[in-house]
């Protein structure tokens, strides 16, 4: 069975640093796998590799066995890829529910002159996308917010904003870049319970965590990074009798 | 409520022209190929680009038209659109490399540009040098040149309702709202994750932003009767400018606004000469400062929520990251 | 020796005494974005500024040349310490609005000197009269010492922020002003100062260059073009950038207009402009 995506022999430098080093896996589909390493281990790089921003020095992307390495990350995003950031990016001046529809325009073409003219079909279109971008935010619980100005709601709805706008492409692969980063215990643990439970049986799912203890309980395969290397690679119940993984964490709290 | 002014400006546009001496129909022409400017130019500052050149792209149209008219004799109705197609052109051909640089690299070249297109009509005769190309020809309508004030009145009027009602309609389209996705760095990288070909989007933009000036442009030069290095200046790109930002860049209606009253109280201060830029810089320099949203904020206080203090921030300088 | 050839050597040196002004006038934008991260259009009007200060009180008021010159670096640094304050100072961050705000303080400097000086030209007799001649290649003595002028103020310059204190609190702002203010780091003394440092290099510019072209109140509109080519091939933020991509502009113009003649000249270093930009689109030296 082709994995949705295998990363082969990726290697990056910038100038004299290695930042990835011979980064090999592969993620079989329906899988929710944790991307995890101390801060620098390459997992930020390795994921703007995957999403297009930029390519490896060496090594190829393939997805659904098509070798992607140097697609940019529009065209990825029409195959299937879609992502998250680190930081929260939004379209900040507009609605919750505008900014879901940007995701969702690559369904319909862009049929511009009919726009202009507002013809009916175009206007169906139009409601037609904006009842699939409502029924997305009631989806991840936030349908409340359609019609507020994404800049002002508070973080953790945001971060909800911003997968429902990468669903909306509907991925076959997403990916999330540390989904519960700056979000209080309990708006940490409704987004993967979310991302576990229903987000998951949409697409196959790659997160970048440094929490080892989310990896630990929702994901089921654990990839650690350590100096651009991978040092495990299986499940996540082995990640705190590693050696390796001990040694790589070695005075960072978040092993406990 | 607002359709039924719309529907009264349309009305007193159309029919009261006849009653009306020359010099107003003059103001009026004016105005109206000012507003097309100012809202062709808004096409792409809804984008988060800035202009200064935008009068490259006009002296571009003007020129063409003037030149088919002239040398080769075509009729001034095909020279409008082809103005529009050259300066279309030049704008696709100068997007490619300038749209990928951001802020102020691009409003720096699309400057450069405009004075280097300048500059070549200054130099070489075929363009008329420092003294332009003059005996421009009036269209022929129905078997009369429209030498009057009143017969090109309503030349410009089409030209500039067809153009404005398809600009207007541009920002309710996907792809209008597309390009407020574009306005920064980080939203563009945004956009493209979710699909988003920011590229293509941009050019297309620019190009039909150009487009439109270009047109104006040649009926610009059609109205003149003549077409020099000397009306489409860098001040011609800074009015426009200007209009906007005194208008607001909240909505389509923003730049209009700023448009009209701006130049409406300039044709009265033009007689003045010099003290029509000094009142436009000063008119700018308190909106800039006061109404950071421009005149329509005065209106739209309530409805523009976050979007109302529409600045960008730090300038993100270029996109290309790859 | 060849008389095309010789002319070319001309341009060249021309070109390269040129770039040198050129430079000076660039410099000063480069400062004041590199700071602030604007760019100020209205330097071209204090370029102009300094050159008419000259006229007015220099020649029309018959003041020594030395006070003249004080006048000048006093006024331009007030000058800049005020715009700063009154108008980059509110605007910070917003930066659509700070450029369109400094087109407007530009367009309101020349409206006031369109009316206050008139379209008149004005003359300003040479500071140093007289030729010199180099391997054949004549130099104009007042282009010496504006270029002279100019050395030692991009020397000056350069002292200035890579040897002072204050220097260096620019140089820290400039690289991360989050960091540099909560080490205490004045911000907006900093930003005060580029602005007013800024405005002086290009009155200064103005005022050696005032003897060599005639004034008027527009002749800032042709420096303030250059340098911004300059800046952009040169790199935004970058003082020796800025210095290469100057001298290269000016000998490219000068060569240029000697081989096709003065308009298609600028046409040639749009060219190298958009060329460079394709290759290196954050400039030669460019950083942000």
């Amino acid at each position: 069975m082709t994995p949705v995506l295998a990363i082969r022999g990726i290697t990056k430098q910038f100038g004299g640093l290695t930042a990835l080093n011979g980064v090999e896996f592969t993620v079989e589909l329906g899988e929710l796998v944790g991307l995890v390493g101390p801060n620098g281990a390459g997992k930020s790089t390795l994921f703007n590799i995957i999403a297009g921003a930029f390519p490896p020095t060496s090594g190829r992307v393939v997805l659904h066995g098509r070798d992607v390495t140097h697609l940019k990350s529009h065209d990825l995003a029409r195959h299937g890829v879609a992502r998250t950031f680190q930081q929260v990016t939004l379209f900040a001046e507009l609605t919750a529910l505008q900014n879901v529809l940007q995701g969702l325009h690559r369904h319909v073409p862009a049929r511009f002159l009919a726009g202009v003219l507002g013809s009916a079909g175009y206007r169906r279109e139009q409601r037609d996308l904006e009842g699939r971008g409502q029924r997305l935010l009631e989806f991840l619980g936030i349908g409340s917010v359609r019609d507020e100005v994404a800049g002002e709601l508070p973080l953790g709805i945001q971060k909800l904003v911003t997968v429902a706008v990468a669903l909306a492409t509907e991925p076959t692969l997403l990916l999330l870049d540390e989904p519960g980063a700056g979000l209080s215990h309990e708006e940490a643990t409704r987004m993967m319970n979310l991302v576990s439970t229903v987000i998951r049986e949409r697409c196959t799912i790659v997160l970048v965590e440094h929490n080892m203890r989310i990896v630990s309980r929702y994901c089921d395969r654990a990839v650690v990074l350590h100096f651009g290397q991978k040092i495990y690679d299986g499940a996540p119940e082995g990640l705190t009798s590693d050696q390796r993984v001990v040694d790589a964490y070695l005075g960072v709290a978040e092993l406990a | 409520m607002r359709q039924a002014a719309l529907a009264l400006v349309l009305l007193a546009l159309v029919a009261l022209p006849p009653l009306a001496e020359p010099y107003i129909l003059h103001v009026a022409i004016v105005v109206l190929i000012n507003v097309v400017y100012a809202e062709g130019l808004y096409v792409i500052m809804r984008m988060g680009y800035l202009s200064f050149g935008h009068a490259g792209y006009i002296a571009l149209g003007a020129y063409t038209s003037a030149l088919l008219s002239t040398e080769l004799g075509v009729s001034v109705w095909l020279g409008f659109p082809a103005g529009g197609l050259v300066a279309a052109l030049f704008a696709w051909a100068l997007g490619a490399v300038t749209l990928k640089l951001r802020g102020i690299y691009f409003s720096l070249s699309v400057f450069a540009f405009a004075e280097v297109v300048s500059a070549a009509f200054r130099a070489f005769d075929v363009f008329g040098g420092p003294a332009g190309i003059a005996g421009v020809p009036r269209p022929m309508f129905l078997g009369t040149r429209l030498n009057t004030h009143l017969g090109f009145y309503y030349v410009v009027l089409v030209t500039a309702l067809v153009s404005l009602v398809f600009l207007y309609r541009l920002g309710a389209t996907r792809f209008g709202f597309t390009l407020l996705s574009l306005r920064t760095r980080h939203t563009e990288i945004l956009a493209e994750s979710v699909g988003i070909d920011a590229a293509r989007y941009k050019t297309l933009a620019f190009v039909i932003s150009c487009f439109f000036c270009g047109l104006m442009g040649a009926v610009h030069g059609h109205y003149l009767r003549f077409v020099s290095p000397f009306v489409f200046t860098f001040f011609l790109s800074t009015d426009l400018v200007i209009y906007n930002m005194v208008g607001g860049l909240g909505s389509f209606w923003g730049p209009l606004v700023g448009s009209v009253l701006l130049t409406a109280l300039g044709e009265q201060l033009f007689a003045a000469g010099y003290y029509k830029s000094l009142v436009y810089a000063v008119v700018l320099l308190v909106v800039i400062l006061a109404l950071p949203g421009g005149l329509i904020q005065i209106t739209r206080a309530r409805e523009m929520g976050a979007a109302r203090r529409l600045g960008w921030g730090k300038a993100p300088v270029t996109t290309a990251e790859r | 020796m060849d008389p095309y050839l010789h002319l070319l050597l001309q341009g060249l040196a021309i070109g390269v005494l040129t770039g040198i002004l050129y430079v000076l006038v660039a410099l000063g934008l480069t400062l004041i974005y590199g700071i602030l991260h604007i760019v100020n259009f209205a330097h071209g009007e204090i370029y102009m500024l300094g050159a008419m200060g000259v006229f007015y009180l220099q020649v029309v008021a018959g003041l020594p040349f030395a006070v003249t010159l004080v006048l000048i670096v006093v006024g331009s640094l007030l000058l800049g310490a005020v715009v700063e304050r009154a108008f980059f100072r509110s605007l910070r961050g917003q930066w659509l609005q700070l450029v369109v705000a400094s087109v407007g303080i530009s367009l309101v400097i020349q409206s006031v000197a369109w009316i206050a000086f008139g379209i008149q030209e004005k003359n300003v007799p040479s500071y140093l009269p007289g030729i010199v001649e180099v391997l054949g290649v004549r130099l104009p003595r007042e282009r010496l010492l504006a270029a002279g002028v100019g050395l030692v103020l991009v020397a000056v310059l350069y002292l200035l922020v890579y040897r002072t204190k204050a220097g260096l609190a620019m140089r820290a702002i400039e690289e991360d002003e989050e960091t540099a203010r909560m080490l205490g780091v004045n911000a907006d003394r900093v930003a005060t100062l580029s602005v007013a440092l800024g405005f002086v290099l290009a009155a200064l510019a103005g005022a050696f260059v005032a003897p060599i072209y005639s004034l008027n109140p527009g002749m800032g509109l042709e420096p303030i073009l250059m340098s911004f080519i300059i800046i952009i091939v040169g790199g935004l933020g970058s003082i020796t950038g800025t210095v290469l991509a100057g001298l290269l502009v000016g000998v490219l113009q000068s060569v240029g207009a000697v081989m096709f003649g003065a308009e298609a000249a600028y046409g040639l270093v749009f060219v190298a402009m958009i060329a460079i930009l394709v290759l290196r689109p954050a400039g030669l030296l460019g950083r942000v």
